[in-house]
């Protein structure tokens, strides 16, 4: 099967000056100015006063509205949708003014739903304010910048107040949970871990396997890594911290050459802009060689840093600068120099130069913007970064930086002249000079450390790795140790250009093989290499570890949105080579031992099983790891991905190169830009606008087209409704679409990515960064959420309504409405007399496969800006729960507020069996998932059963399920008890895996509605 | 409902359930085929609703929807009534299950399916690959499927055919001649029970005479000497009436005697007692304070070492 021709035309972008920013969009002032102002507008008016008295009167408060450019210069309002409140606070040329109305050139304003919502986000904590916004109390329109600012300087008036409620608030939500949670067994804490004692040994069956005789590696555990076991309680104890580093120093760049144009008064080319600004960073970032550490270089100055990107998403930060050390989830450290120089230098150079503000400036808020911005129905994470790829790390290290210069240039010389082409690939050069530079240092810094060094064994260490540094990245890595550091400084150099979000590592055990072969056939006697295997375990380890030094910056609504997720860096083992050859070898078991014993959320470990030509040897020991971790590695089919992938007519040999992205999805490792979490879309939101007409609930909102009203009678069949569902959906994705075909557009101007370029096939000879669509092979992938609910609902809709006519559409949709509370018949009926997808039911597999294939249809009507095809996913990372504990009832009888199921998982009620689910799942058709699915399984071993068999019922579902098709699957080994008492002893579980719906967490940083979904799962004994 | 002509009337057996991904009843992952109707009425039984061949109706009053009349309007024998305690008047009730299609919340249940031979088989082939995948299979489990000798020969058969494992759970009481005929051909493992020793005591608790059991036990014995089959002796453990020393010593020996080295004690579980009355039916055991509780481990340790003095692999 082939693609049929997109039917979409692309989105035509107004013609962009790049020597002029767009014009600073304005919300527009035309709501209804009521007459009738209540005691709500004359309240916020005083507090707005008090707030103006306040900045004009304080000197301390007053310094803070002095930036490096200036007096702050912002507009904010506050009003209600009907008008009923309708002020405004101005700080400009250092004073500050309250106002009783919304002035035309507002920059920012609060809409509120109404005047009891207003009231209540004045008396709430942020996180109630967080959640408010959630729920839709109230939306933002006009600069999100500027608001985040506003937020900000009320919380400089307002912080102590703030700060102690939100202490008190975290004290009371431990002992809501602890109620939540109800009587534990603290017991359960030491069972967990006591898994880890018993480890099975293997048999050496895997023809790539040359040198472990026991390829599971049994007689080692963490308590023969002293070295590992402290990184890892660094990593667990230590709390983040907001690294300035990086935005300084760009800052800084920018500040002295300019952005939009250079000091010369010339338009800048954003590639060459870029490159220079990124080569000044790496060449004046601190060179820092970690306490203790094998590998060279850390992502930020700060034990655990949170890399602030200004350009991404680093204002979202802003309005919680002052709050964010003390916040109920993912708290993380700030410290004072930091909060000043983001607040009066760095954020304001980038308050329009970030994605957001530049679309929202250039393209006049569009609808697709407001939408997003309302995170009710989809998200675009191009808001924040495009990483989501595998670089081709085997180029890096078969010809380190100056290999890679010596091709480039090379490329240019034989396409001569001053184009774009050049433009593009220079900057590839400059980049990779930074990243040279960098490594330099890093030698330089090994050395220096080094004849400081007391320890005679430390000294020799770091020695070593000045040696290491002098020869990679520059230079082609030798030795698995100088591959190792390679692969970690590129990481770094990578973290530095964009957003880490899903920027994965992709199949280190192939690319790392080469090198371990060579070291192993160099030591001659069995002792030696003994202590060899030893060293590559700790080496893997410690990268892994190495990974965990820095987290993502996490605005509080994305704990709620996102929760406990970290930068989600895939790394993916075994399945075939490119010639389609058995590609399990040693280190793909090294890494599963290191994976094993570390139990990190992150790097996310992906497992490639193909049915073909791995061995059992190999499953069973992906099933142990699983077992023993509760949640780690991701299992994936390769014939099923094949399958998937078909259709877009790629090299098979590149096609069974594919790695894993982020979560889950399928990238051809070093060649494809495949975007592949370009949105979470929610496929229920679709649902709710059909049953309204267009209607939004949450939102409260009419912005889907007119599509029948079930009141009215308009669905006299099944198949009416279905293609009313299908335009609702379809105007949700072309909404979102049209957001991400804007956010490419602002990417190319604010951030294209010359390092990654030179990492990515097809870039060098097309002349074109990847943003451009310079990649050889381009797609945008999205996830959407809540298929199994949407199969339900359909399911119930059609048998109940049209099939037996049980119940008529308006009876039904009222006790919808009504979350079913006044017709508990209508929920039994929806509960009990239809088949769930998940249940073993033909018709349901059928509904499952015609829904799938709508959806990917409709994605198929595109082209991306960079000309690639958009594919559909169906797994939700986290947002199954956030869009879930949001959305109203729904026909399939899931009850207001309750989680969606996580990716595509069957709902707990649809069978007993879990084979049932498995079945299923397994007949969906790859074809339209291309972007990978996401199915949970939860599997807990029996009181008394063996290792071996709890290994062998586990590795036989696997199989199975693979066999019938399945692409997908993740199991959590933990009982709800044990996640329960979780709930209520955190500090017995720091590192308790789970797998939310895609990525890892540990189960004690999630918000508790994500744990509570975790806990209801259902449970198979195995 | 239509009912089965005579020809069918072996042809077609009533099944409770198939359950899928069986962990606990046999090697493997398996599916389990319960038969409906069983000879024996011991008195513990953790399935009432198997006893009986025909099919019946179950009231579960706790999923009933108070308010809720569709049942009410759909019976047409008007055989419930919610003054009455029992809810179903099981003497005006023909069994035409008018209510429990109209039933929205499960509370009227319909036990026991008329079954053919190609839905069952249908339905266990579903799961093969996980059998193959875990040296599963199928087991034949009920009430009593030997009760169903020619379904379940014809299903054993196709199982094998289709190179499924095939296991049997039973009492034990049956006719020799067609089960070694029909049945023992296609069956990979016996997994037979043997529960009183005392003939007495057997006939008291289990309704019939253990005589044919025990003969039933000695000839699959001799069989699997020869390594024609496999059988593992079961005892389920029930407080004061199975769970003695003296019985279990006594079917120890009986079963030693046969030259069989092992068996397996089975815990009890006393979750039984709240599905008798669902069913309509009324059984005094249910309200003994003994067999309300689960029985003490040490109770089944002492046991087991007992049977390990003799010789005997105890599970």
């Amino acid at each position: 099967m082939t693609l049929i021709a997109p039917t979409h035309a692309p989105i035509d972008p107004p013609a962009i000056d790049p020597a002029s920013p767009a014009a600073p969009f304005h919300p527009s002032i035309d709501r209804v100015i009521t007459s009738r102002r209540g005691g709500t507008h004359f309240f916020v008016r005083s507090l707005l006063g008090v707030l103006a008295t306040s900045y004009n009167r304080v000197p301390s408060l007053r310094a803070q509205l002095r930036t490096t450019d200036g007096w702050i210069d912002l507009c904010a309002g506050i009003c209600t949708r009907s008008g009923s409140v309708s002020a405004a606070i101005r700080f400009r040329g250092g004073k500050v003014t309250a106002m009783g109305r919304v002035p035309e050139d507002v920059d920012a304003i609060l809409v509120f739903k109404s005047g009891a919502e207003v009231r209540k986000f004045f008396a709430g904590t942020p996180t109630d304010q967080v959640r408010m916004l959630l729920k839709n109390d109230f939306y933002t329109e006009g600069s999100g910048t500027a608001l985040n600012q506003f937020v900000y300087l009320i919380s400089r008036a307002t912080g102590r107040v703030q700060i102690r409620a939100m202490r008190r608030e975290r004290a009371s939500e431990r002992s809501e949970r602890r109620a939540l949670a109800g009587a534990t067994d603290p017991d359960l804490a030491r069972q967990m871990r006591k898994r880890a004692e018993y480890r099975m040994a293997g048999v050496r069956s895997d023809p790539g396997v040359k040198f472990l005789a026991d390829p599971y590696l049994s007689t080692y555990s963490l308590a023969d890594f002293p070295r590992l076991a402290r990184f890892l309680d660094r990593h667990l104890e230590h709390d983040a911290e907001v690294c300035p580093e990086l935005p300084a120093l760009t800052t800084r760049w920018h500040r002295e050459h300019g952005y939009e144009v250079s000091e010369d008064g010339e338009a800048w080319h954003p590639l060459e802009r870029k490159s220079l600004a990124y080569r000044y960073v790496m060449e004046n970032r601190r060179p820092i060689i970690h306490a203790g550490d094998l590998i060279a270089g850390t992502t930020t100055s700060r034990e655990t840093g949170v890399v602030v990107y200004p350009e991404g998403h680093g204002t979202a930060i802003w309005g919680e600068l002052l709050t964010v050390p003390h916040r109920t989830l993912n708290p993380c450290a700030i410290s004072a120099e930091t909060r000043d120089l983001l607040h009066k230098d760095v954020f304001p150079f980038w308050a329009h130069r970030n994605f957001r503000e530049w679309v929202r400036d250039t393209y006049g808020a569009p609808l697709c913007q407001r939408i997003d911005e309302r995170f009710a129905v989809y998200f675009d994470w191009k808001s924040v970064t495009i990483s989501h790829t595998v670089p081709d790390f085997p180029k890096m290290l078969r010809l380190g930086t100056s290999g890679l210069i010596a091709e480039i240039e090379a490329a240019i010389s034989a396409d001569p002249g001053e184009h774009d082409r050049n433009v593009h690939r220079r900057a590839f050069v400059v980049a990779l000079e930074g990243l040279a530079a960098y490594s330099r240092n890093l030698a330089r810094e090994a050395g220096r450390l080094a004849e400081a060094e007391g320890d005679p064994a430390r000294r020799r260490e770091l020695e070593h790795l000045a040696e290491i540094c002098s020869q990679v990245v520059v230079g082609p890595a030798r030795t698995l140790d100088e591959a190792v550091n390679s692969v970690w400084i590129t990481w770094i150099g990578l973290h530095m250009e964009s957003t880490n979000a899903g920027l994965s590592m992709g199949r280190l055990d192939q690319w790392l093989q080469p090198y371990f072969e060579v070291d192993m056939a160099g030591i001659d006697d069995a002792e030696g290499r003994d202590a060899y295997v030893k060293h590559a375990i700790e080496l893997i380890g410690d990268l892994m570890l190495r990974c965990t030094d820095h987290l993502p910056l996490t605005p509080d609504i994305a704990n709620h949105y996102f929760g406990g997720s970290s930068s989600d860096q895939a790394i993916t083992v075994g399945g075939v080579t490119p010639d389609g050859e058995d590609a399990v070898n040693d280190m793909t078991y090294i890494f599963l031992k290191a994976t094993e014993m570390l139990s990190l959320r992150d790097p996310n470990v992906n497992a490639r099983f193909n049915l073909e030509k791995n061995s059992e040897t190999y499953l069973k020991r992906l099933c142990e790891v699983n077992l023993i971790t509760a949640a780690t590695p991701s299992l994936h089919n390769d014939q099923a991905i094949f399958a998937a992938l078909e259709r877009y007519e790629c090299d098979p040999r590149d096609v069974r190169d594919w790695s894993a992205t982020g979560c889950v999805e399928p990238t051809l490792s070093g060649k494809h830009i495949g975007h592949t979490n370009f949105q979470m879309l929610s496929l229920v939101a679709a649902l709710e606008m059909t049953l309204n007409n267009g209607w939004h609930p949450l939102m409260d909102w009419k912005v889907g087209p007119d599509t029948g009203s079930v009141e009215e009678g308009d669905f006299t069949s099944f198949e009416r409704f279905f293609d009313a569902y299908r335009a609702q959906l379809a105007f949700l994705v072309d909404q979102s679409i049209q957001y991400n075909e804007m956010l490419g557009r602002a990417h190319q101007v604010l951030r294209p990515t010359p390092l990654l370029s030179s990492l990515i096939e097809g870039t060098i000879d097309a002349g074109k960064d990847i943003t451009y669509g310079g990649a050889t092979y381009n797609s945008s992938g999205a996830a959407c959420i809540g298929l199994a609910d949407v199969i339900d609902s359909m399911l119930v809709i059609k048998k109940l309504v049209f099939d037996q006519k049980r119940v008529t559409f308006p009876e039904l949709k009222r006790a919808v409405d009504a979350n079913f509370s006044d017709d508990p018949e209508i929920l039994a009926l929806v509960t009990n007399k239809v088949d769930l997808f998940g249940s073993g039911s033909a018709d349901a597999v059928a509904m499952g496969n015609r829904i799938t294939k709508m959806v990917q249809e409709i994605y198929d009507g595109y082209v991306n800006y960079r000309g690639g095809r958009y594919r559909a996913g169906f797994w939700s990372m986290s947002t199954h729960v956030s869009y879930g504990t949001l959305a109203g009832a729904l026909p399939s009888g899931r009850l207001a507020g309750k989680p969606f199921t996580p990716g595509l998982t069957p709902q707990a009620a649809a069978s007993a069996s879990l084979l049932d689910n498995m079945r299923d799942v397994s007949q969906l058709d790859p074809v339209n998932m291309p972007n990978n699915i996401a199915f949970n399984v939860k599997v807990v071993p029996a009181a008394g059963e063996s290792r071996e068999q709890c290994v062998n019922t586990m590795s036989a579902y696997v199989r199975s399920y693979f066999q019938m098709g399945g692409m997908q699957m993740q199991m959590n080994a933990v009982t709800s008890d044990t996640l329960r008492d979780a709930m209520v002893n955190p500090e017995s579980y720091r590192n308790l895996l789970v797998r939310i719906s895609g990525y890892n967490a540990y189960f004690v940083t999630l918000n508790r509605e994500m744990q509570l979904e975790l806990i209801e799962r259902a449970e198979y004994g195995l | 409902m239509t009912a089965a002509t005579p020809e069918d009337a072996d042809r077609t057996s009533m099944v409770l359930d198939v359950k899928g991904n069986a962990l606990d009843d046999g090697p493997g992952i398996r599916s389990v085929v319960f038969f409906k109707g069983c000879p024996l009425s011991c008195v513990w039984c953790h399935n009432p609703e198997s006893w009986r061949r025909a099919p019946e109706l179950s009231f579960d009053a706790e999923k009933c929807l108070t308010g809720c009349t569709r049942c009410l309007d759909a019976c047409p024998k008007r055989a419930l009534d919610r003054s009455d305690p029992d809810f179903v008047d099981r003497t005006a009730c023909d069994l035409c299950f008018a209510c429990v299609d109209a039933c929205p919340s499960g509370a009227l249940a319909r036990v026991g399916r008329l079954t053919t031979f190609e839905d069952l088989m249908n339905t266990v082939r579903r799961d093969k690959p996980f059998y193959d995948a875990s040296g599963g299979g199928v087991t034949f489990s009920g009430g009593e499927p030997t009760l169903h000798m020619d379904l379940l020969g014809r299903l054993a058969a196709g199982c094998r055919a289709e190179g499924i494992h095939t296991l049997l759970e039973t009492a034990g009481y049956f006719r020799w001649e067609r089960f070694e005929k029909e049945v023992l051909p296609h069956i990979d493992t016996v997994y037979f029970d043997l529960k009183v020793f005392d003939p007495q005591a057997h006939r008291e608790y289990c309704g019939v005479s253990n005589r044919t059991i025990f003969e039933n036990f000695t000839r699959l014995a001799a069989l699997s000497l020869d390594g024609e089959i496999d059988i593992l002796a079961r005892v389920p453990l029930i407080p004061g009436i199975t769970a003695t020393p003296e019985n279990v010593m006594a079917i120890g020996d009986f079963v030693l005697a046969q030259g069989v080295r092992r068996v397996r004690l089975l815990d009890y579980n006393p979750t039984w007692v709240g599905k008798v009355a669902k069913i309509g039916r009324n059984n005094p055991f249910a309200q003994q304070a003994a067999l309300r509780t689960w029985l003490p481990k040490e109770v089944t340790a002492s046991l087991r070492a007992k049977l390990e003095s003799r010789g005997i692999a105890a599970e």
